[in-house]
Parts: structure tokens; sequence; C-alpha cells
């Protein structure tokens, strides 16, 4: 099966030949894939899929590639500090692995912290031409064989509290909800249009993202979600669906949130991910919501890809195929972007396990 | 008292001025601030960690009413100090070196506040020598949080530091995060491990009461 007929298939609710596979890395996890593959490097991998060449992607068997446009974009760009276009300040933190030296980026520097800077701020222009051109790219070079995402997460509440902080936009909800309204409009008309844009270039799936979830419940309660991203996103995927009723829209959230699945339901959601089993149980997800829910990821990136065992890892994939792919329904891989503290032969067990396919190149 | 009851309900709702009024109030009407703290402040936190345990707030509630607490607390500090009232414990809590992130962090050091322990907050990416200062400045408790499982391994670095410091005995190190677990607390050689902010004071209270029994007074 062609990846692409391999993703509609599971997708549709049917058994593919195999269960389709799609995985994201830091780029120092990416580097050292390369590496191992013997690939030549090409520019800094970016995790969310803005910019990327995808030789890795091709190289491992993935089904889906991705295509971003969007503040989270902004995730590892160059220097020890950064502004994007959004006026964010970021600031590079180094970590160090087993594997060797990474770094992160993360949001220091909240443009809206005071208030007072919302009436003269401006978002940026997402009706700019060259936002599109990597993505118009992928669709032609790739879109005959591949399924092809266009990612716009980090969609509405997660890049305003980038603009505002996390705890003022948290606070802001109970005591100035005028002003949670006001900033949460600025990157969801951001993303919105982002987003139409590229299902009119012809992507498969438009994949949006907030997170909303702890380990064990939601960050917010059911009824901040209702009235402030849930009206959002209905909208969101209403508008994309007009746009093409054989698009597919798929939602990222970490944590727990069963409380609100079948509202993402209610509103055109077709896809959960990444379906962290260590927050939610898959088997519990495929019995209740597995009908009218497809599910992305779901091998554990917090546990078992850093610190089991290969066979840990086989194992657990065995079991979602098993439990989650069970009659399709499934895009399997990991529950975030591998990170440089996952050895190589657990990755490598993921993928062998998925797709079969041998590892390539490699040096043992 | 109806000057406790509406402060603990303003501090539960989160409601800032209301709180620190009523603090203000309850001071005028003679009650002893250490017993609007007790059976005000801390009987409304404790209130609203039950309430986020059993999932019936969340957490901009609890940001709203750890604000209002620690408004009004300012208020009562003053007479606090005046009446010789002593604290649960020192606490010195920050997110470990390469870690940004703190709002588990600040959630844990909020419940802790309004549970009487004075908390020396240490921010994100705290190094090592930053902990085993605060130990030297007079933490009693040493409390650490990761949100990534390629930083929670700088938890093991924490411990070492403070073990050569010398500083070990006299402490409890406690630690929580999104990827900690019972056995990873106890591979790091950390006290305990808490999975909420909640649960996180109980511990703190308990892994405290055993440093204090082993070390004396």
């Amino acid at each position: 099966m062609k990846p692409r007929d391999r993703v509609a298939a599971a997708l549709d609710h049917l058994t593919p030949d195999r269960c389709p596979f799609q995985a994201t890395f830091t780029p120092e996890f990416a580097a050292r894939l390369r590496s191992d593959l013997r690939q030549d490097a090409g520019g800094t991998y970016n995790p969310h899929g803005g910019g990327n060449s995808y030789e890795l992607e091709l190289a491992l068997g993935e089904d889906l590639l991705l295509t971003s446009v969007g503040w989270a974009n902004s995730y590892y760009q160059d220097g020890d500090t950064y502004v994007d276009e959004w006026g964010v300040g970021w600031r590079a933190v180094p970590y160090a692995t087993r594997f060797g030296p990474g770094h992160y980026t993360e949001p220091s520097v909240h443009p809206l912290a005071d208030r007072a800077a919302l009436s003269a701020y401006r978002p940026p222009d997402p009706g700019r031409a060259e936002l599109y051109v990597d993505s118009a790219a992928a669709i032609r070079d790739f879109g005959e064989d591949y399924w092809i995402v266009g990612v716009t997460v980090t969609t509405i509440f997660e890049a305003a509290w980038a603009l505002r902080g996390l705890e003022r936009l948290l606070m802001d909800f109970i005591e100035d909800p005028d002003l949670a309204e006001e900033i949460l409009e600025i990157p969801y008309r951001y993303h919105l249009a982002a987003a139409e844009q590229l299902v009119r270039l012809g992507v498969d799936t438009i994949w949006l993202g907030d997170d909303i979830g702890q380990q064990a419940g939601l960050l917010m309660s059911p009824r901040h979600w209702r009235r402030f991203l849930k009206p959002r996103m209905a909208h969101m995927v209403a508008t994309l669906k007009a746009l093409n009723h054989r698009l597919t829209i798929a939602y990222h959230t970490d944590g727990c949130v069963y409380a609100i699945i079948p509202e993402l339901i209610e509103i055109g959601i077709d896809i959960l991910n990444p379906v962290q089993p260590v927050a939610m149980d898959p088997a519990k997800l495929k019995r209740e919501y597995g009908g009218e829910l497809c599910f992305w990821g779901s091998i554990d990136e917090q546990h078992t890809l850093p610190f089991g065992s290969p066979d840990d890892v086989r194992r657990e994939v065995r079991e979602r195929i098993a439990t989650l792919g069970a009659g399709g329904g499934l895009i399997l891989g990991p529950t975030h972007h591998l990170q440089l503290d996952t050895p190589l032969e657990n990755f490598w067990a993921m993928t062998e396990e998925v797709t079969g396919r041998t590892r390539a190149g490699g040096s043992g | 008292m109806a000057a406790l009851d509406e402060l603990r309900e303003a501090v539960i709702d989160g409601q800032l001025a209301v709180a620190v009024e009523q603090t203000k109030r309850g001071l005028e009407e003679g009650i002893p601030a250490q017993t609007l703290f007790d059976d005000g402040l801390m009987a409304a936190m404790r209130r609203v960690g039950e309430l986020f345990e059993e999932g019936e707030v969340f957490v901009p509630e609890m940001l709203v009413a750890s604000r209002a607490m620690t408004a009004a607390l300012e208020v009562l500090k003053p007479e606090l100090v005046a009446e010789g009232a002593s604290t649960s414990g020192r606490v010195a809590i920050g997110t470990v070196m390469g870690d940004l992130h703190d709002i588990g962090k600040n959630l844990v050091a909020m419940m802790l506040r309004g549970n009487g322990f004075e908390i020396d907050d240490l921010g994100t990416d705290v190094y090592p020598e930053r902990f085993v200062q605060a130990i030297r400045d007079g933490a009693e408790v040493v409390a650490m949080s990761a949100l990534l499982t390629t930083t929670m391994t700088n938890m093991r670095a924490v411990v070492e530091a403070i073990g050569e410091a010398g500083l070990r005995e006299g402490v409890a190190v406690v630690i929580g995060g999104a990827p900690i677990t019972q056995t990873f607390a106890e591979e790091v050689g950390a006290d305990g491990y808490a999975r909420d902010a909640s649960s996180a004071v109980r511990m703190v209270e308990q892994v405290l009461g055993r440093v204090r029994a082993t070390n004396g007074p």
C-alpha cells in the first residue's frame, strides 16, 4: 500500500496493510538519527515540520509528512536568546544526557504581560505568500504518495499564553474574561487564516493543538474550556471542513482530557493526539470513542522510550496496535518529539515493530 | 466569627480585595493573627487543595485563591511576628537546572505557603549550588520540580551536591513533576515524591517530621 492509502484506510476505520507511522524529533535526536543513517546533515530539523526536507521521514518509512505555518515555528531558532515575529522573547536552555548535550528553546518574555501593551500590539500577517512556499512544495512533491498534514499547533491557548504568560492568562479567565477573549483571538485569527490557506493548497489533515491537560485532569475547568476555547475550535473546524469536506482534523493536547472528549467529537475533531498512556488508558479510549475518533501517537515518551528496553518498546507497540489499532483508527508514534535521552535501539525497536522495515545503513 | 467565615470564603473564591478587608476586620475585632492565619487562610487553602483533588476547581481557581491568600498574609505578617508565631518549616523550592517549567512548582509553593510553610522560591533553571546555598540559609526542606525526562536526572546532581556539602542529614529532599515516579525518587536518593500540589503538603509534613525526629530538636 502507498503510505497515503494506508493512512486513508486507517482514518476510514479500515484495517490497512500495516499500522501507519509518524514520529517527530528534537533537533539533537534528529541529528543523531541522521548520523546513524549516514545521511548528509540537512538544515536544523524542525520538530513541528516547518522547512524540513523529509529525507529523514522517508528513510524511516513514515506515512505522514508535516508542514507547519504559525507560531510553533518560533521554536528552535538560532541564538541564546531571540525575539520572534510575535514579539515573544525566547531563551535557549541547555541540558545534558548520556547521549550528549542538547538544548530546548523556551518562551521567556511575554509581550502582553502588561495589558496596556495590547492596544498597540500588531500580530504578524498570515497572508504573506512566502509562508506557504514550503507547504506548496511538500504537497507538489510528495502529495501523491504521502499523507500531508498542515500543522497549525499552538493554535489558540498556547500561543496566547506565550503572549500573555501562562499564569496571567489563566487568572484572566476568572478576573478579566474580556481581556482573555481579546488575547485568545489574536493567535486564533492568525492560525485560522493559515489553516484555511493550507487547506486551499491541498493538505489532507489540519493538525490543531493546545495543551489543556495535566497528568491527571484538565488544567482549566470544562466550563472555562467551553467558554474560551471550544467555540473558537468549533468555528475553525467547521470553516476548514467547508473548504474541503474530505479534510480531517487532528487535535493535540497533552495529558488527561477525558472530560471533554465527547465535545471534541461533537465539534468535528477526527483524530486525537498524542494519547499519553500514563495519562489516559488507550484501551478505554478505544472502547468508548474508537467508533468516532482516530488516535495518533500512544507510545510512551515519559518512561518506555527513554528508560525501557527495546523489548519493552516492542511489547508496547504490539499492544497499541492490538487495542487502539484494532479495525484501523490508529497512526502510531511517540507521544512527544523523540528526546535525546532515548536510546537509538529503542527508537529502532519502535519503527521496526510498526513498519516491518529493518534499520538501514546503521552500525548495528 | 463572621470575619473568619468570610475570610475563608474570600480566599477560596480568589477575591483578593475582600480577603484583605476581612483580615483587617478580623484584627480590628481582636481575633489573634495566628487564629486568622490557622482558621482563615490555612483552612481556606486546605479546602482549595481538597477541591482541586476532587476535580471541583482547577489551576486558574488555585492561582487566584493563592494570590488572595498571599495578599491577606501580607496584612497578617507584622502581627504574626509580634505574636511570636512560628512557621511549619522552611522550604527551598525550585525547578531544576535546564528546565523553565514552573507552574507545577508554583502550585506546590502556594499550597505549602497556605499551610504555614515559609517558602524560599529559587525560581527555574536552578543549579545544584543554589539549592545547597538555600540549605545554608536555613531551609529544612529542598523541593525540586522537573517536567522533562532530560532534566529530571539533574535532581540526582542536587542530592549529590547536598551530600558533598555535608548537609544531607539535616534536610529533607522531596521531588515532583510529570515524569517523576516513586521509584525514580528512591533511585536519586530523595526522601519523598508527590504526584500533585495537595499531596505534596502532606508528604512534606511527614518527611519533615522524620528528619526532625532523626536530628533531634
